[in-house]
């Protein structure tokens, strides 16, 4: 293919350097600084898509963001697939490959066309939800063929080969927009030494100026552009971001940019000989000062077959002329309310194409541009617009007729042009999108028939973006607007640079138009397209208007108006023209619309950055990790800690099973010794003279006369009375104790200590801080544990010196440590604590000592099995926050006496606490011993109840004991001390119930005796 | 059940020397072991990358509590420096090897050679005698690297959520900070380096971070031997 419409000469393309690319599987052809987009266009593909909903044929409409209808799918290989890019904004490079998200099986020849060509009229406003949503069961059926049919692009279903990351940024002046008004505000703030953040969407910096037909003391627009660019690329204090769209606008400054570094150079970083480096970034820029310099957009005209390929705004044609020399079609008809848009007409008539006519709804405009086009010998068509195009795949001509604006109606005789192309500009729309961000409704000015931003704390506003839309007005405003951001941001000697000059360009003032009258009824005229990616029609709107909807919002919502990727960019103004028109109400009674994040679609990738894969969370190892590794262990997720699971031995050559290995464990642990990894207890170091005193608070037991020397067991309640941690705590001296913590509790316990020291209690001298990585924990545990320690410790570790509940301190294998004498598994236990550092060397030691009592590592499996059989419990797996210490028959440890009040004290003294018929906590002995009931089942106390049943609780752990050589349980059951002995029902979902007895919660050695040895 | 108490309690606090000393042939590791067996951290030294990473490991690290004023002159004669006077200040002493960090209006973080910790501690408590203050060791729970290269601060941009150009953390700053998806102490000691006090637990996570962020610019992670 050749590139007809290619001119040859102009533009800010290399013409030496040719690139193929390939679309809807054909070759093409264009130049290094194209966008995919313009090369189409100079390629002549009218066709790049069919619409969501009708599936009509649809063309380029747009140069920019806001296009509508070029949303392309990308990647040559599967894994490379990225949906929804904009071709008009994908810089060309060579071996693209992309084809229309839309049309199936191709946007040639559409299968869904029919639907929309019959559906037509049988399609209004509300068409999937009152057709296909019943019966509600189908939809995910239906849904399936209307999405291939209509189609948004698709995820790659392989994975991803390129890296994306985030960066954080920080500066006193963030500029977004490098057109006119952003460049002269970065210059003003740079100068002024401020540090500054010029991002820009584009592949090159300029905006306006890259395409302006106007001069800047006496040089080319774009000459300005690249000596301003080229400046503050040469300030230290200035960071350029090219190709970063500025997407979301958070509060407090927060704006997040999304960087493309490799997209316009390859599918893959790789392919573009750029392993390593990463494909998009993602910034997230804490700015002292935002200026937003955004421009506006074209809004086109809304008219009858306004979406056929060839209609394109007026603006597009000037930059797809003016910066790629592409000239999308041989005649064209433009149809404007406005003086700039005649630039599109001057620009294809220097490009040597017919321009047929320019239609101007305006009675009498007679600015510079008019005039121009006049002495150019262009045909000027005054008091009329263009009313319908003609063509189906490609514009063939132009209605066009005389209308009055006022009261809606065409006033005289259609004259039909015969063109290829139709431009129309209907004005200009600030892109206020990043100042709606955080809830601020941009605000309507008639004056200049478009919304303006509210005012937004932290933000600037430069140039086009608050309705400064001349040239030499727009560097102006700029250079000021950016001198007062770095004044804002603390660089208080900050002045406007100097302005270059510009030209004043005489403008006859614009009419308000939006929607042209047909000669038919708007229900029955062809389609007068409102948001062309949503196929939402001027008709639908009028529609919705008549069935009620009043409120812009819900008129969108009932339409799906401005809901496509796009946001509708181009259409929301038109759509709410028209329901204000229709209405019989201004627009900005019909109300205004906000913006959400994201700006633009941002890949997921350069949302996620590194945080996937092996950094998707961090994982935290304890000091003996490696130890566990190297032995086999199966590792279970305990908060983010990896901790040892179970440790499979192989046996006769076969690797054990969970169950195998846990039950050899559970036995060892019973009949001699073994040994636990402990150190992700929280351990909290707390110090004062009041530490014991605030002890006495957030633990619900007394702490008043633990002496130095031993340990006690607490059980800690939030202020409702419910278990919220437990753990032993030891007095290391008088106002000096250790506290531990469960696992998952350990940050939660300490923040709750520091909320009740700072705010309840701050006359209480004690200091908390955690020691939970400080030191490594292992528990040597069994009977057979005194003869394994006294091998490697000088402690005392006769049971007289040492009792239960006592710690000591001394040294293991030669390290110092502190011994604790706890039991989690109702074994003789010895927790041995010492400096991390040192804690391999002491595991090890263990184990060569260990080794003729078989000392068995176990898992937390296995701890758990052992401390269920001791009825022993686990806060958050055996409580949920419903469950007070009374519940779990532990009144034991609760000071009801204590002079002071304690957490949850006033809760626990309430009737619906001391209620007889609360779950408690409770053993249950299923009948059949090889049941193993399931966590969470629901306990019923008559199986033939009809569903719903009565549920009387639920099974909070269960295990197999290889010690009573059955399953047993721990439940919370409805008045459940007084049922010891009855039997109890659990139905399962596969219709199965099982049977079993209520028991104490203390399967092995009731009354402590083997802990105690 | 006085016999129980440590011989080293000093007032109303258990104090404990966590070494085994140098006699007892007990050879200890750092919170990075794991990584190097991994291969992520090599020995110190080796041809100059565009980052350098290098574990300090094994450091005393104790934890101050107390009002300024109860403290300060007793750090000042133990340590030779003054509390750092602002928030988020970080001094050192002459020989740049002992650091007082400000954590909180009332924690101060002091980092000093190895095994030097417990004496200095000793000597703290002695001198503070029975004024209302804490001091914890917590020198096993975490370690220090030194980042340093001339895209250091690109991979701290990457990292860590602070603002580490020369306007937010110049010389003589210390501040906590989210990392990734954890959390770090960043320091900037001086011209030309950054250091990172990193949770033991955290630390093959934060290495594993740093490789992963450092790659484009080129990076190594270092640790010196024990």
């Amino acid at each position: 293919m050749t590139q007809s419409n290619r001119l040859n000469q102009g533009g800010r393309i290399d013409r030496s350097r040719r690139l193929s690319f390939t679309f809807n599987g054909q070759q093409y052809t264009g130049f290094a600084g194209d966008t995919l987009a313009s090369a189409l266009l100079a390629n002549g593909v009218d066709i790049v898509n069919r619409s969501f909903k009708y599936s009509r044929p649809r063309g380029i409409t747009a140069a920019g963001p806001e296009e509508p209808n070029a949303i392309v799918q990308l990647g040559a290989t599967e894994a490379a697939q990225v949906p929804n890019v904009r071709a008009t904004q994908q810089a060309l490079y060579d071996g693209l490959v992309a084809r229309g998200t839309n049309g199936w099986p191709n946007v040639q020849r559409d299968v869904m066309s029919w639907v929309g060509k019959l559906g037509g009229s049988f399609m209004p406003p509300g068409f999937y939800y009152k057709t296909f949503m019943a019966p509600a069961s189908m939809w995910m059926t239906y849904e399936k063929f209307i999405r291939k049919g209509a189609g948004l692009g698709r995820a790659p279903t392989e994975a991803d080969p390129d890296i994306y990351d985030h960066f954080n940024q920080h500066c006193d002046v963030l500029v977004i927009g490098a057109g006119p008004a952003g460049l002269a505000a970065a210059l003003s703030a740079a100068r002024a030494g401020a540090r500054v953040i010029l991002c820009d969407e584009q592949e090159e910096m300029g905006g306006s100026l890259l395409d302006s037909r106007e001069s800047i003391d006496g040089e080319p627009a774009s000459a300005w552009a690249e000596q301003a660019v080229a400046e503050l690329g040469g300030l230290a204090n200035v960071t350029l971001l090219p190709r970063t769209t500025a997407n979301g606008y958070h509060d407090h400054n927060f704006v997040t940019l999304h960087e493309r570094r490799t997209e316009h150079l390859a599918d893959t970083a790789a392919g573009a000989g750029r392993e390593g480096e990463v494909r998009a970034r993602l910034h997230r820029v804490r700015a002292g000062r935002v200026v937003l310099a955004s421009g506006s957009h074209e809004r086109p005209l809304v008219y009858a077959n306004n979406d056929v390929p060839g209609n394109l705004v007026a603006g597009a044609v000037s930059v797809y002329i003016r910066r790629y020399g592409v000239v999308p079609g041989q005649r064209l008809v433009l149809s404007t309310n406005n003086d700039h848009a005649y630039r599109a007409a001057l620009d294809w008539q220097e490009a040597g194409r017919e321009v047929v006519a320019v239609v101007d709804s305006r009675a009498k405009p007679d600015g510079d541009l008019v005039k121009q086009a006049r002495d150019a010998g262009i045909r000027v068509i005054t008091g009329s617009a263009v009313m319908e195009a003609t063509g189906s795949q490609r514009v063939s001509g132009a209605k066009v007729v005389a209308i009055d604006t006022e009261r809606f109606v065409v006033t005289g005789k259609v004259e039909t042009l015969e063109c290829d192309t139709i431009a129309s500009s209907g004005g200009y729309s600030p892109v206020v999108h990043l100042a709606s961000h955080t809830g601020k409704r941009p605000q309507w000015r008639d004056d200049l028939l478009g919304f303006v931003p509210g005012e937004v704390k932290g933000m600037h506003f430069a140039g086009g973006v608050h309705g400064v839309y001349a040239l030499g007005e727009t560097l102006t405003d700029g250079a000021d607007v950016g001198a007062e951001a770095a004044r804002a941001a603390g660089f208080e000697e900050a002045a406007a640079i100097a302005v270059p000059e510009v030209a004043v360009r005489q403008e006859s003032p614009t009419s308000a138009l939006y929607q042209i009258p047909h000669e038919k009824p708007p229900l029955r005229a062809p389609k007068q397209f409102v948001d062309l990616q949503n196929d939402v029609t001027a008709a639908a709107v009028e529609l919705a208007t008549r069935e009620g909807f009043e409120s812009i919002e819900h008129v969108k919502r009932y339409t799906a108006l401005g809901f496509g990727t796009d946001q509708g960019k181009l259409g929301n103004i038109n759509g709410m023209a028209i329901a204000a028109r229709c209405l019989n109400r201004s627009i900005p009674e019909v109300g205004t619309t906000v913006f959400r994040p994201n700006y633009t679609p941002v890949s997921f990738g350069a949302i996620v950055g590194r945080h996937c894969r092996d950094l998707f969370d961090p994982e935290r190892y304890t000091a003996l990790h490696q130890w566990h590794v190297e032995n086999g262990a199966e590792f279970e997720d305990v908060g983010q800690w990896k901790r040892p699971w179970y440790f499979p031995r192989r046996v006769n050559g076969k690797l054990e099973t969970m169950h195998e290995a846990v039950a050899r464990e559970c036995l060892a642990v019973r009949r001699g010794v073994g040994i636990l990894d402990a150190s992700t207890l929280g351990k909290i170091d707390i110090q004062g003279p009041d530490a014991r005193e605030f002890l006495g608070r957030v633990y619900t037991n007394k702490w008043a006369k633990l002496a130095p020397g031993r340990v006690r067991y607490g059980l800690m309640c939030k202020d409702d009375g419910m278990l919220m941690d437990d753990g032993t705590t030891s007095c290391l001296a008088e106002n000096h104790f250790l506290m531990t913590t469960t696992t998952g509790g350990a940050a939660g316990v300490l923040e709750w200590l520091e909320l009740w020291h700072q705010t309840e209690w701050p006359e209480l001298q004690v200091y908390f801080n955690s020691v939970t990585d400080h030191w490594a924990t292992m528990t040597v545990t069994g009977p057979d544990a005194r003869k394994l320690m006294s091998e490697v410790t000088d402690i005392d570790l006769d049971r007289e010196q040492f009792k239960f509940m006592d710690w000591k301190e001394g040294k293991v294998a030669g390290v110092p440590a502190r011994v604790f004498r706890i039991s989690f598994t109702g074994e003789l236990a010895f927790e041995i604590n010492v400096q991390a550092n040192y804690a391999m060397h002491v595991w090890k030691a263990l184990f060569a000592h260990g080794e003729k009592y078989d000392l068995t590592p176990y898992g937390t499996e296995t701890m758990h099995v052992l401390r269920a059989e001791k009825g022993l419990i686990i806060a958050g797996q055996d409580t949920d926050g419903s469950v007070t210490p009374e519940d779990l028959g532990m009144h034991w440890a609760v000071g009801y006496d204590k002079p002071f009040s304690w957490i949850g004290q006033r809760a626990l003294t309430r009737p619906d606490t001391a209620r007889e018929d609360r779950k408690q906590l409770v053993g249950l002995k299923p009948k059949d011993p090889k049941v193993v009931l399931e966590e969470g089942a629901q306990i019923v106390l008559d199986p033939e109840q009809k569903i719903p049943m009565t549920m009387m609780g639920h099974v909070t752990s269960s295990y197999y004991s290889p010690v009573l050589e059955s399953g047993f349980a721990l439940a919370v059951l409805k008045g459940g001390r007084n049922r010891m002995g009855e039997t109890v029902y659990l139905p399962m979902s596969d219709g199965s119930v099982h049977q079993a007895e209520v028991v104490s919660t203390v399967f092995i050695d009731p009354k402590g005796e083997r802990q105690n040895v | 059940m006085s016999e129980a108490r440590s011989e080293a309690s000093v007032g109303n606090a258990a104090t404990f020397d966590t070494h085994p000393g140098a006699d007892a042939g007990v050879t200890p590791e750092s919170p990075l072991q794991w990584s190097r067996v991994q291969g992520r951290v090599t020995e110190e030294g080796g041809a100059a990358e565009q980052i350098r990473v290098v574990e300090r490991p094994f450091l005393g690290h104790l934890v101050l509590r107390g009002g300024a004023i109860t403290l300060d002159e007793a750090v000042r004669a133990e340590l030779g420096v003054s509390l750092p006077g602002k928030p988020l200040g970080l001094v050192l002493d002459a020989e740049g090897s002992r650091s007082v960090q400000w954590v909180s209006p009332d924690e101060w973080l002091v980092i000093v050679p190895a095994g030097e910790e417990f004496e200095l501690e000793n000597r703290l408590r002695a001198r503070l005698g029975d004024a209302h203050f804490a001091i914890v060791n917590v020198g096993g729970g975490q370690t220090l690297l030194e980042l340093s290269g001339e895209k250091a601060r690109e991979l701290l941009m990457k990292s860590v959520t602070y603002d580490v150009h020369e306007h937010g953390l110049p010389v003589g700053k210390a501040v906590g900070t989210v990392f990734a998806k954890t959390s770090v102490v960043l320091r900037r000691p001086s011209e030309e380096r950054f250091e990172l006090v990193v949770r033991r637990s955290f630390a093959d996570y934060c290495v594993r971070w740093l490789r992963d962020a450092g790659r484009e610019y080129g990076l190594r992670v270092e640790s010196a031997s024990p």
